[in-house]
C-alpha cells in the first residue's frame, strides 16, 4: 500500500476531515482490506466505532500486536458468522471464506514476525494453595490443621486464573505474613526437641454446650450428655458443634491423639414428620471430629481452622465405644459434628413443641410465651429428638510411633548442630525448598543468619531453625523463577520439572522428577509424556482438578455468593458447595483417565454425583446407603442435563446466589466455554433493574433493554445462551416456571433464543446441540486455559498458531482429553520460558 | 451496656502540644435505600426523611451529599473502591495503585502513633465483603474483627517476656530480611528485564517491612494507655457495633492511632435485629415493600450508631477544641442501590473536621455529578497533607 493512502487513512482516523470528503478506499489491494472496506467499515469506522472497534487504521501487513489482535477478532467473528450483523449487507459465502483465508494467512505471518515479543511467563509467585501444598511436602506433615495461610490476603486472579505471574503481587503485608507463616510452620514441625509426655483426659459429666442449649440440658440431663443435633453449617449454631467446655486449654503438645467416645444414635426411627428435620433417616448417623480452639472463639461455633480429622458411624441402640485417631495441634481439642444431622435444630425444637403438643403431658403443656427456651426443654424431656448422644470422651496422647518424628528426622538428621552440621542441614533444606541446587551464596547467607542468631543468644538448634525460616522467605522459595536471557528460550529440564509438577500437583516435584530433571532426561518428549501420566495417577493430582476447574470455570467463587438460606436451604445442610465442585472434578477426572472426548463437557448423557447432589437433581441414587458420600456415575434419563451446563456448580456460579440473570449466565457461557470476551456495558445506558414483583419477567426487561440500539449490539450475543439456561434456578435445580410472586400466578419460562449465526433453539437440549457445532472455538479456549494455567501467563495472539495445531491434533484423536493434556505439556509454549 | 467513655478516663498518650488531625471512614456493603434517605429540598432547610431521623441530633455537625461517586461499575465487585476510587483490576500501572484514603494518609504520619491505622470490621460478605482498605501495592488490608481483638491491640500490655520475645522477633526478622535482600539481588542478576521488574515488588516489600520494623522497635518500649473498661467478649457485629464505636473513640482520644476505618459487611446479620432473611437476599428487594421495610430497619440501626459516635466525639475536649473538630468522619457505601447493584450516586455523609455543616448538597440534581475523590482530596488537605490529587479526582470539593 502506498504512503499516500496511509496518509489519507491517518487523517481520516484523526477525524479532522469530514467522511464525505474522503476518496473511496478503491486503492485497497489486499483481499482482506477489500472485504473490510465493503462490509465492515460502515459501522467500524472512527465515527461509529460500534462495539468499540475501529478498523480504519488496520493495515496489512499489520505492524503491531494491536493489529494482530484486531485481525484475530475479525477472523473469529467471521468464523462464527456473527458479523456482519444480519440486518446489514451480507457477503456471499465465497466472499466470507476468502476473507477468512486471507486474514488467517495474514495473522499467521504476523505471528511469526512478532515471535520474539510477548509470550513470556513473568516471574511467578506461589499462590496461596500452592504455598500450602509446598510447605506440606517440605515438612512431611499436614499443615491444614495450622493453616499458616489463614491471614494471607486473597490472591488476585486474571480471568479466574490464580497462577498468572503478572497478576500475583507481593506486598509488605504479604511478606510479613510469609515471615509469620514460616515461624509458625518451623516451630510446629521441628519442635519440641524432646518427646512430649503422653497424657490422658476423661470427661463423663458436666457437659456444657453454649448458652442456647444450657437451660434444657441442665433441666433434662443435668449436663450428663454431650449432644449433637444438626449439621455444622446453620445460621444459629446451637447444636452443630459439641466441644469440651471443661477443656479450654486443649492438649499440651502437637501429635496424634486417641479419642475414645461412648456414644449412641438416638431416635433414628423417629415418628415425627421427617420434613421438620430435612435429613435422611435411612442413613446411619455419622459422627465427625474437627479441631477446636477455645482461644479462637466459641466452641459451639464454626472456627476459621477446623479440618475434618476423623469420622465414624454410630450404631442405634445401646451406647458403644468408638476409637478414632486424630491429629491435634498444641492448644486444640477435638469437637464433634454430625454431618448428616438435621438442617436446623432450633427450628426443629420450635416446630416439634408446637405441632406435637398433644404428646406432651397435660401437666407440662408447652406455653407459647415460653418461647424457644421452653420448647427445647419440653421436646427433650417428653419427646424423642433425633441426635447423637455422647456419654464419655477419653483423650490420650500424643502418640508417636517413633521419635524423632519424620519432619525432625528428615530435615535435621541426627546431628548436634555444630557449624558443619548446620551447613549440611541448611544446604539440604535449601535444595528442596528452592527446587534446585542452591547457588553458592544462598547457603552462605542462611548459615550467616544462623550464626547471627547464635551470637544474639540462640541455641545452635534454635538458630538452625531460624535459618530454615529465612529460607522460607527467600525469593528462591517464593517464586518459580525461570532464569534465562531470551523470550521463547527452552526451559531448563529443572525448571520444566517444576512447571510440570505445579501444573499437575500444585506442589513441588518429587525425587523421581528431580532426578529426571537433573539428568536432563525430562527434556525428551517420551519421558515428559510418561511423567505426565505418572503425576496424573498420583493422588496429588487433586491439585490439578481443584486448581484448574476453580480457574477455568470460576468454581472458586461458589463460596463468595451465598444463595438464600430459605429458598436454597439444601445448599447449606447438604454441603452442596463442595459437592458441586466435586461433580465437575469427578467428570473431568473421568475424561482424563479414559481419554474421553472433551465435547462431553458440552453434551453428555452421564455425570458423577453423590447422594445429596442426586436429591438436588431429583434422580435416584442407584447405589448402596454406605456409598452415599462417593461421587458415582449416573446417566441422565432425559435431556435436561448433560455436560457442564447441567452441572449445579456451573449454574450456581453463573447466577448471583439470589436470582438468575440471562445476562450473567450468557456472559459466563461466552467467556468460559467459547472464549469470547464480552465488552463491559457502555456508559450512559440505563441499568436493568430486577423487578420480581411479577409485573414483568427478566425476558421482558431485556427486550426493553435490547430496544436500545447500543445495547442490542452486544445483548443479541449475550442473552441467548442465558435464556437457554432459564429453566435452572440459582442453585441449578430444574424449574418449570419462575417462583410465584406473592398472590400472583407463576410466570412461565421461555427458554428459546437465536444464536448469533441465526440458528434457533428452544431450551437447553437444543442449545447444547448448537454448542456442539462450536466444538473448535470450545477446544481452542480449553487449550488456551490449560496452557495459561500451566505456564502462568496469558495465551495471546502470538501463540495462536501452536494452539491451533494442538486443537487439530486433538480433533484427530476424537477430542481425547488425555491427548489434549499431553499435547499441552509437549507443546513449545509449555516447554519454553 | 455501660459506656466505654466515662468522664474520668485515664489517658495514656496525648502528649502533642496541639491537638492532631484525625480521619475516620465507615462503609457498609450493600448501600442504603436512597429514596428513604435523600430529601427533596437541598441546602440548610432540607426535610427529615425516614433515614435521616436517626441523624437529627447531629444535623448541624454533618453534610449529606448526593451525586458523588467514582464513575466505576461492577456491583459487588466495585464496592471495594469506596475509599480509593479505583477498581483493583485497574490499579496496575497507576502511580499510586488503588491505595485507599486511610493508607494514603497513614503514609504521611508514619511513626507518629503506635498504629499507623486501625482497620476494623467484618471480614465476610458477598465477594469478600467491603474490602475498603488497600495499600499502594494493591493488597487489601484485612480488618481487625470484633471488639475483643481491638481492645487487646489498644490496651493489653505485653509481659516482660512477650516484650523480649517481640524484640527478638524483630531482630530475627531484620537479619532474615538482610539475607533475603541479598538473595534477591543475586537472583536478579540471573533474570531478564521483565522478571527483574517483578522481583522489584519483592524488594520494595522488603524495604517497607524494614521500615515497619524500625517503627515497631520505637513503640515496643512505650507503655500502652490504661484501659477504661474491662476486656469485652465478642458477640456479633450487630450487638457489638456500639462498643466498637466506643473503642474507636478511645483509640482516637488516646492517640493510639489517628486513622480508622470500619467495614460493616456480611456478618451484620439481620437475625440479630430479629429480622428474617439474609442481608444480601433482602438487598435484592425487587421493589417488594416487605423487603425494603426490613432493610430500612437495618439501615436505621447503622445510622443511629453512627450518629451516636459523632455526638460522642463532640463531647470529648482537647485543649480548646473538641475531638470532633479535629476528626473528619466520612460515612457511606461503595454501593448505591443494592437492587440494581449500581455504584453510581453513592450515599455519602461527612461529619466533623471543623467544617461548616448542616446542609444537603445535591450534585446529582445540578447535573454536576462530582467525583467522590474530589471530596477525599479536601479531607486529605484537612488532615494536613499538601495534596491536590487523589485516586481519580479532578479537583477538590469545597
Amino acid at each position: 500500500m502506498g504512503r499516500g493512502q496511509q496518509f489519507w487513512r491517518s487523517v481520516f482516523a484523526a477525524g479532522t476531515i469530514a467522511a464525505a470528503l474522503l476518496p473511496e478506499r478503491v486503492h485497497a489491494e489486499h483481499p482482506g482490506e477489500v472485504f473490510l472496506d465493503r462490509y465492515c467499515l460502515d459501522c467500524h469506522d472512527s465515527l461509529s466505532e460500534k462495539g468499540d472497534q475501529n478498523f480504519e487504521s488496520l493495515f496489512f501487513p499489520v505492524e503491531d500486536l494491536g493489529g494482530l489482535i484486531e485481525t484475530q477478532a475479525i477472523i473469529d467473528q467471521l468464523n462464527l458468522g456473527t458479523m456482519p450483523p444480519r440486518d446489514a449487507d451480507q457477503p456471499t459465502e465465497a466472499e466470507r471464506l476468502a476473507a477468512v483465508a486471507s486474514l488467517t494467512d495474514e495473522a499467521v505471518a504476523a505471528r511469526e514476525r512478532f515471535r520474539d515479543t510477548g509470550g513470556q511467563t513473568t516471574l511467578r509467585r506461589l499462590n496461596e494453595r500452592e504455598y500450602l501444598n509446598t510447605v506440606e511436602a517440605l515438612f512431611f506433615r499436614r499443615v491444614d490443621t495450622l493453616d499458616p495461610t489463614a491471614t494471607f490476603p486473597t490472591d488476585q486472579t486474571d480471568h479466574h486464573l490464580d497462577t498468572i505471574g503478572d497478576t500475583l503481587v507481593t506486598s509488605s503485608f504479604l511478606l510479613d505474613n510469609f515471615f509469620g507463616a514460616a515461624d509458625q510452620i518451623v516451630e510446629a514441625a521441628l519442635n519440641p526437641a524432646k518427646r512430649p509426655e503422653v497424657r490422658s483426659w476423661r470427661f463423663d459429666k458436666d457437659f456444657h454446650q453454649g448458652q442456647e442449649l444450657s437451660y434444657s440440658h441442665r433441666e433434662v440431663y443435668n449436663y450428663r450428655y454431650l449432644c449433637v443435633y444438626e449439621v455444622p453449617n446453620t445460621v444459629n449454631h446451637e447444636g452443630g458443634y459439641a466441644g469440651l467446655e471443661a477443656f479450654p486449654e486443649g492438649v499440651h503438645a502437637a501429635g496424634e491423639y486417641e479419642v475414645k467416645v461412648l456414644a449412641q444414635a438416638m431416635h433414628r426411627d423417629t415418628h415425627y414428620d421427617p420434613e421438620i428435620f430435612q435429613m435422611d433417616f435411612d442413613e446411619p448417623f455419622r459422627l465427625g471430629v474437627v479441631s477446636g480452639d477455645a482461644r479462637v472463639g466459641k466452641l459451639h461455633h464454626p472456627q476459621p481452622i477446623e479440618p475434618k480429622l476423623a469420622e465414624t458411624i454410630i450404631a442405634d441402640g445401646e451406647p458403644e465405644y468408638y476409637t478414632m485417631r486424630v491429629w491435634l495441634e498444641a492448644g486444640q481439642q477435638p469437637r464433634f459434628i454430625f454431618p448428616n444431622g438435621m438442617a436446623n435444630c432450633r427450628q426443629a425444637f420450635a416446630k416439634l413443641a408446637r405441632v406435637y403438643k398433644k404428646e406432651w403431658p397435660k401437666s407440662d403443656r408447652f406455653h407459647r410465651d415460653g418461647g424457644i427456651v421452653q420448647a427445647r426443654r419440653v421436646v427433650l424431656e417428653h419427646g424423642k429428638m433425633p441426635h447423637i448422644r455422647i456419654h464419655e470422651v477419653e483423650i490420650r496422647g500424643p502418640l508417636y510411633d517413633e521419635w524423632p518424628p519424620a519432619p525432625q528426622r528428615e530435615i535435621l538428621g541426627g546431628g548436634d548442630f555444630t557449624s558443619e552440621h548446620r551447613r549440611t542441614v541448611l544446604e539440604r533444606f535449601a535444595n528442596r525448598a528452592y527446587r534446585r541446587s542452591p547457588l553458592a551464596g544462598e547457603v552462605d547467607r542462611l548459615v550467616a543468619v544462623a550464626n547471627a542468631r547464635i551470637e544474639s543468644g540462640q541455641t545452635p538448634r534454635g538458630a538452625t531453625l531460624d535459618a530454615i525460616k529465612a529460607s522460607l522467605c527467600s525469593p528462591s522459595f517464593l517464586y518459580l523463577a525461570e532464569p534465562g536471557e531470551k523470550t521463547g528460550e527452552k526451559l531448563s529440564a529443572v525448571d520444566l520439572a517444576t512447571r510440570l509438577s505445579y501444573f499437575v500437583w500444585a506442589a513441588p516435584p518429587d525425587q523421581q522428577l528431580r532426578k529426571l530433571a537433573e539428568s536432563g532426561d525430562l527434556s525428551k518428549p517420551a519421558t515428559l509424556k510418561r511423567e505426565l501420566r505418572r503425576l496424573l495417577d498420583d493422588p496429588r493430582s487433586e491439585g490439578f482438578y481443584e486448581g484448574f476447574l476453580d480457574s477455568w470455570l470460576n468454581l472458586r467463587a461458589l463460596g463468595g455468593m451465598p444463595p438464600s438460606r430459605t429458598d436454597a436451604a439444601p445448599y447449606y445442610h447438604n454441603d452442596l458447595e463442595s459437592a458441586m465442585k466435586e461433580e465437575a472434578q469427578a467428570f473431568t477426572r473421568h475424561l482424563i483417565e479414559s481419554d474421553g472426548s472433551i465435547l462431553d463437557f458440552l453434551d453428555a448423557d452421564y455425570s458423577f454425583v453423590n447422594h445429596n447432589l442426586a436429591k438436588l437433581y431429583r434422580i435416584d441414587f442407584p447405589y448402596a446407603v454406605e456409598r452415599r458420600e462417593e461421587f458415582l456415575p449416573v446417566s441422565w434419563e432425559n435431556s435436561k442435563r448433560g455436560g457442564l451446563l447441567g452441572m449445579a456448580g456451573v449454574l450456581t456460579v453463573s447466577a448471583n446466589g439470589i436470582e438468575t440473570s440471562p445476562v450473567t449466565r450468557g456472559v459466563y457461557v461466552l467467556e468460559n466455554l467459547l472464549g469470547l470476551p464480552t465488552p463491559p456495558p457502555p456508559d450512559e445506558v440505563p441499568e436493568i433493574e430486577p423487578d420480581t414483583r411479577g409485573t414483568s419477567t427478566i425476558r421482558d426487561e431485556l427486550e426493553k433493554h435490547r430496544a436500545v440500539k447500543t445495547c442490542a449490539e452486544c445483548h443479541r450475543r449475550i442473552d441467548p445462551p442465558g435464556f437457554a439456561l432459564e429453566h435452572f434456578d440459582p442453585i441449578g435445580r430444574w424449574r418449570d416456571t419462575y417462583p410465584a410472586p406473592r398472590g400472583k400466578p407463576r410466570p412461565s419460562i421461555d427458554a428459546s433464543g437465536t444464536a448469533p449465526d441465526g440458528s434457533e433453539f428452544n431450551g437447553i437440549s437444543e442449545f447444547r446441540q448448537y454448542l456442539l457445532t462450536q466444538s473448535e472455538p470450545f477446544a481452542r479456549h480449553l487449550t488456551e486455559r490449560l496452557l495459561a494455567y500451566g505456564t502462568g501467563r496469558n495465551i495471546g495472539a502470538v501463540d495462536r498458531g501452536e494452539v491451533d495445531s494442538i486443537v487439530s491434533k486433538v480433533s484427530q484423536s476424537d477430542w481425547g482429553m488425555q491427548t489434549l493434556l499431553e499435547q499441552v505439556v509437549l507443546s513449545e509454549i509449555f516447554r519454553s520460558r | 451496656m455501660p459506656s466505654a467513655l466515662g468522664s474520668n478516663v485515664a489517658l495514656g498518650a496525648t502528649t502533642a502540644q496541639t491537638s492532631p488531625r484525625r480521619l475516620v471512614a465507615i462503609g457498609n456493603l450493600l448501600g442504603f435505600q436512597l429514596p428513604y434517605l435523600m430529601p427533596k429540598e437541598t441546602g440548610r432547610g432540607y426535610e427529615t426523611t425516614r433515614l435521616l431521623k436517626p441523624l437529627s441530633g447531629i444535623r448541624e455537625d454533618m453534610t449529606l451529599y448526593s451525586g458523588l461517586d467514582h464513575d466505576v461499575k461492577g456491583g459487588h465487585f466495585a464496592v471495594h473502591s469506596f475509599l480509593s476510587g479505583i477498581l483493583q483490576m485497574d490499579a496496575k500501572g497507576r502511580p499510586d495503585g488503588n491505595i485507599s484514603l486511610d493508607q494514603f494518609a497513614a503514609e504521611h504520619i508514619r511513626g507518629a502513633t503506635r498504629f499507623p491505622t486501625l482497620n476494623l470490621g467484618s471480614e465476610g460478605g458477598i465477594h469478600g465483603g467491603c474490602m475498603m482498605s488497600w495499600t499502594r501495592s494493591g493488597t487489601r488490608v484485612p480488618p481487625i474483627f470484633g471488639p475483643r481483638a481491638l481492645f487487646d491491640r489498644l490496651f493489653v500490655k505485653e509481659s516482660a517476656n512477650e516484650l523480649a520475645g517481640a524484640r527478638d522477633r524483630l531482630a530475627l526478622q531484620g537479619s532474615i530480611l538482610d539475607a533475603m535482600t541479598r538473595d534477591a539481588h543475586a537472583l536478579q542478576r540471573r533474570l531478564d528485564r521483565e522478571d527483574r521488574d517483578k522481583l522489584d515488588e519483592y524488594l520494595t516489600s522488603v524495604r517497607e517491612v524494614e521500615q515497619q520494623i524500625q517503627l515497631g522497635e520505637q513503640w515496643v518500649d512505650v507503655d500502652k494507655p490504661e484501659a477504661p473498661l474491662g476486656r469485652p467478649a465478642d458477640r456479633n457485629m450487630v450487638e457489638d457495633l456500639p462498643l466498637i464505636y466506643d473503642l474507636m473513640a478511645l483509640a482516637l482520644q488516646t492517640d493510639s492511632t489517628r486513622i480508622l476505618t470500619l467495614e460493616i459487611g456480611g456478618d451484620f446479620m439481620p437475625s440479630h435485629l430479629g429480622i428474617k432473611g439474609g442481608y444480601h437476599g433482602l438487598s435484592h428487594h425487587g421493589k417488594k415493600q416487605d423487603a425494603i421495610n426490613k432493610l430500612l430497619v437495618l439501615e436505621e440501626y447503622q445510622l443511629k450508631h453512627f450518629a451516636r459516635f459523632v455526638a460522642k466525639l463532640k463531647t470529648i475536649h482537647e485543649t480548646d477544641v473538641t475531638l470532633l473538630d479535629q476528626t473528619s468522619v466520612v460515612f457511606g457505601s461503595g454501593m448505591a442501590n443494592g437492587n440494581t447493584h449500581s455504584n453510581y450516586n453513592l450515599p455519602v455523609i461527612l461529619a466533623g473536621g471543623g467544617r461548616r455543616h448542616g446542609e444537603y448538597r445535591d450534585f446529582h440534581r445540578d447535573g454536576e455529578r462530582q467525583r467522590l475523590c474530589n471530596l477525599f482530596v479536601t479531607l486529605l488537605q484537612d488532615f494536613g497533607l499538601e495534596v491536590d490529587q487523589f485516586g481519580n479526582s479532578n479537583g477538590a470539593l469545597v
